[in-house]
């Protein structure tokens, strides 16, 4: 009887940790897609449709990520990588098929933001790299949009 | 002698160039792409208005003759109302382009009971009155944004319940409907820049992996779509070289055959 009514409490407390947990890891990556959404609202009034899919994950300092997207020729892109982590530092740039640096000079860091911007040579796939270059967690949450015009 | 408060504007020019400066130093100019290959996440499917948009930056485009009043069957099979979806989803583009108000909004209805049709109405309602509404008011960026994210719920909420590959089969169908209206576009008035659009060798590869990984749907229009992307692929996937007339000619038979095989009953 002991023994049952101990396992019963360490899986009801292991379910309620999970409940409770759950939703706090989910909202690390949406809150990281807030920031980056934050992070590219100005540039809507510039007429950049920024797209509902995103890019989402964690890494650890200094660790980094490449994502892969096509991208057309005669449009122009930024991408926005952002996290809630504070006094975290992100970065994201571009390269083309090649890994040849392919981004405008006029892409920013400021902290968990960071943005990079591409006119297209040529139509078709190019690397995007993210990076979380300092953090004071282990595991830093970021989420990355990108927008056209 | 300067002025202090020109001093201090000279200065934090400085030092904002000497930051940027920095930050170009640290960029490399050069990656090994080989060693990225276990850490490369997958593409997120580029929205047929991201090509029409491009394509309408090469000349003006008559859309209207593009906008397609056949919204297709009603079917029962859920990859197949999928494939549609997209495809519908990808026709409210195309009725954007073409500001053809009594078209988009009967395309917010279809993409409704489509999605109803594979267990994820709720998730659509809402989006599908946004589109009616900035339809009716002409809204046209407002309409480009609800289908945007109409095509993102229903892929979340098929996502929430496991059913990654018919999300899968929602972007495929948009795609297929995306390439068919640009190679009509581009064979009718050819240019070297338009058929350029046509290069997407990771994105086709994208996609036949995924159909490869979809051997329980059995339907001929699956494995019809996984034998066309094999025809495709040499004719986009040219390097440095450029895509051919021809070869625009030639996807765009495929892609229409595929269209019309997506929208009707075997």
């Amino acid at each position: 009887m002991n023994a049952f009514v101990k396992t019963l409490l360490c899986t009801s407390s292991l379910l309620a940790a999970l409940v409770v947990l759950q939703p706090a890891i989910l909202a690390s990556v949406d809150d990281a897609q807030s920031f980056a959404l934050q992070a590219a609202e100005p540039y809507v009034k510039e007429g950049f449709q920024v797209r509902e899919d995103y890019w989402g994950g964690d890494l650890g300092s200094g660790e980094k990520k490449a994502v892969r997207q096509q991208l057309f020729k005669g449009n122009e892109y930024w991408f926005w990588l952002g996290t809630e982590v504070d006094r975290a530092k992100v970065s994201v740039h571009i390269y083309d098929s090649d890994g040849k640096l392919a981004e405008e000079t006029d892409g920013w860091e400021k902290g968990h933001f960071a943005a990079a911007h591409v006119i297209p040579k040529t139509t078709g796939s190019y690397f995007i790299i993210v990076s979380v270059e300092e953090s004071p967690e282990e595991r830093t949450h970021w989420a990355l949009v990108y927008g056209f015009r | 002698m300067i002025p202090f408060n020109k001093y201090l504007k000279l200065t934090a020019v400085a030092l904002i160039g000497l930051t940027l400066c920095a930050q170009g130093a640290r960029t490399p100019q050069h990656i090994d792409i080989k060693q990225l290959s276990k850490t490369v996440e997958d593409v997120v499917v580029p929205l047929p208005n991201e090509i029409f948009g491009a394509l309408n930056k090469l000349g003006a485009v008559n859309w209207k003759e593009h906008v397609r009043s056949d919204k297709g069957t009603n079917f029962t099979e859920r990859p197949r109302i999928a494939l549609l979806l997209g495809t519908v989803i990808a026709d409210g583009f195309v009725a954007v382009q073409a500001e053809d108000a009594a078209s988009v909004k009967e395309i917010g209805q279809r993409v409704l009971a489509l999605a109803k049709g594979i267990g994820v109405g709720n998730s659509i309602t809402p989006h599908a009155k946004a589109i009616i509404e900035a339809a009716d008011k002409r809204n046209w960026e407002a309409v480009r944004q609800e289908l945007d994210r109409t095509q993102n719920s229903v892929q979340q909420a098929m996502n929430e319940v496991h059913d990654e590959k018919l999300s899968q089969l929602v972007s495929l169908g948009g795609w297929l409907r995306g390439t068919e209206v640009l190679t009509s576009v581009v064979t009718k008035h050819f240019s070297a820049d338009g058929a350029e659009l046509l290069h997407q060798p990771d994105l086709l590869s994208y996609f036949q992996t995924r159909l490869e990984a979809m051997p329980e749907f059995k339907l001929p229009i699956i494995r019809e779509i996984e034998d066309a992307l094999v025809q495709v692929k040499p004719l986009i996937d040219v390097g440095n070289a450029r895509i051919p007339q021809e070869s625009v000619r030639k996807i765009n038979e495929i892609t229409t055959r595929l269209g019309y095989g997506i929208v009707t009953r075997d």
